[in-house]
């Protein structure tokens, strides 16, 4: 119900409200995917660092977006491959990823075009650092060797590289695009 | 270094002396001013008629320009090795936290980049940590931050008290003296670190056991069967390439989030989307036959139990 008080803004339609879970098989991977992690602890050390590193000055105002449902948006983005506006929009119409988002129920209008938006989660990204991003690892793996499903005893190291760069929409790379997918799709 | 390897010969030698031949005119240019800024400098501390704020002023961005220099100069003589990059990418060359990954590779020009460390048991595959430093330093300075951080995830188990790192295994970039000493006295067996390019025994002879104890002389707190295991490791190390490639698929092969604070979000966040689907596989007891024996031997839980034979013997 704590969840449901933070998204109200967008769960109040007028719609029929769905259960979430029954829609969601649960041999399906995405659930069995989520089920793995421990929200309550990732979302409570979310919220306590960004409690301390960024206080709010009034308890006014609508409330925000769930830590939860940002944190999972962010993580799905990884597990689906996905960019920013693509995860955001499956949350819209994919019950999987709405029961990884920790949404039970939901009640939506129609005409309702987002749950949440790409630049919400820019900017619950840009609050995230190393020492964070360390914790939250740290937590997953506690929890893992708490259960007894892994093992510290015997590790491997190893470095990779992986390239720095972004990519902007503009002209050139767009005509850079089309040119490469033509030249693809004339080959015999 | 396996990815950048063969893919960038062939057209891209066009574009490296390209770059090549810029960098050097730069590098001439900046040669002839670095004197005229020492000697504007020198010139700054014996002038007095200058107002005391303003010389202070004056004498900071001197020195940033100087340093500034100092660091595009190192950059520019690493250039000379540049790749063609891909046509809508863009990249900070001079961006002091990347650095070109060149290391370990023959004749291919360089990729700008950066170079995570994982540490990851190699049972399943779940990555235990993950660093990831400022330019391209020896893989050797990865394994304690990397061991650290493992310590602390074991502090925060309480339900078990017996946990603890019983060896490490690495490829031949973690030789190194010191590293294997740090790791002794912090009771880590290192047997799984080769020291010549030949590959590791799968299983050791009672003489091998017995003289990695005494070379790492922790008679007293490790077994015999717990070198077996670091010996194991050790064989069956290349096992982290599948882990690797299992990250590349979640997109840490390209850091497309800005700085080194974005990369290393964006790598956390792969590696934290990684372990579930280790541990989905774990619960499903989708592993491999030797991920299975290793997790027989370390007598870890698995949920399907009529699969799994708990015995060692």
């Amino acid at each position: 119900m704590q969840l449901l008080r933070y998204l109200q803004h967008w769960l109040t339609g007028r719609g029929p409200c769905l259960q979430v879970a029954n829609f969601v098989p649960e041999t399906h991977p995405l659930r069995q995917w989520a089920d793995t992690f421990p929200w309550a602890a990732l979302v409570a050390a979310l919220d306590r660092s960004f409690a301390r590193r960024f206080p709010r000055p009034s308890t006014r105002g609508r409330p925000p977006v769930s830590t939860r449902v940002l944190l999972a948006l962010e993580l799905l983005k990884h597990e689906l491959a996905c960019s920013d506006e693509q995860i955001c929009s499956r949350l819209r119409t994919d019950l999987a990823v709405m029961y990884a988002c920790g949404i039970q129920e939901v009640q939506v209008d129609g005409s309702q075009e987002h749950f949440v938006l790409p630049e919400v989660l820019a900017q619950f990204r840009s609050r995230l650092d190393a020492p964070l991003m360390e914790e939250l690892l740290a937590i997953q793996a506690a929890t893992a060797m708490a259960d007894g499903l892994v093992s510290p005893a015997h590790l491997v190291v190893d470095t990779f590289p992986s390239e720095q760069g972004s990519q902007r929409v503009n002209d050139a790379a767009t005509l850079y695009k089309a040119q490469k997918k033509s030249s693809r799709s004339s080959r015999p | 270094m396996r990815r950048f390897g063969r893919q960038c010969r062939g057209m891209s030698k066009v574009f490296v002396t390209l770059v090549r031949q810029t960098e050097r005119q730069l590098l001439e240019m900046g040669h002839q001013v670095l004197p005229l800024a020492w000697a504007a400098q020198a010139c700054l501390h014996g002038a007095p008629q200058l107002p005391a704020d303003q010389r202070v002023r004056l004498n900071i961005q001197l020195t940033a320009a100087l340093e500034a220099h100092d660091r595009i100069e190192t950059q520019s003589r690493r250039l000379t090795q540049g790749k063609a990059l891909a046509h809508y990418k863009i990249v900070n060359a001079y961006d002091p936290t990347i650095a070109p990954i060149c290391k370990g590779k023959s004749n291919c020009p360089a990729q700008f980049g950066r170079k995570p460390g994982i540490i990851a048991e190699p049972a399943a595959g779940f990555i235990f940590a993950f660093h990831l430093p400022i330019g391209n330093p020896s893989d050797a300075s990865y394994v304690e931050p990397l061991v650290d951080k493992v310590e602390q995830a074991i502090t925060r188990v309480r339900t078990r008290s017996t946990l603890a790192i019983h060896s490490l295994a690495g490829d031949l970039a973690l030789n190194d003296a010191t590293l294997r000493e740090a790791l002794h006295e912090r009771g880590i067996l290192t047997v799984g670190i080769p020291k010549t390019v030949d590959p590791l025994p799968p299983s050791p002879t009672p003489e091998d056991v017995l003289r990695s104890l005494d070379e790492a002389d922790l008679h007293h707190i490790r077994t015999p069967s717990q070198v077996h295991l670091a010996y194991a490791c050790g064989y069956s190390r290349p096992v982290v390439e599948s882990i690797i490639a299992s990250l590349l698929c979640h997109g840490v092969g390209h850091l497309t989030y800005k700085g080194h604070r974005g990369a290393i979000v964006q790598t956390g966040m792969a590696v934290m989307a990684h372990n579930a689907a280790t541990l989905v596989r774990i619960h499903e007891y989708r592993l491999s036959k030797r991920a299975r024996t290793f997790r027989r031997r370390l007598r870890l839980r698995c949920r399907k139990a009529n699969h799994c034979n708990a015995s060692i013997n």
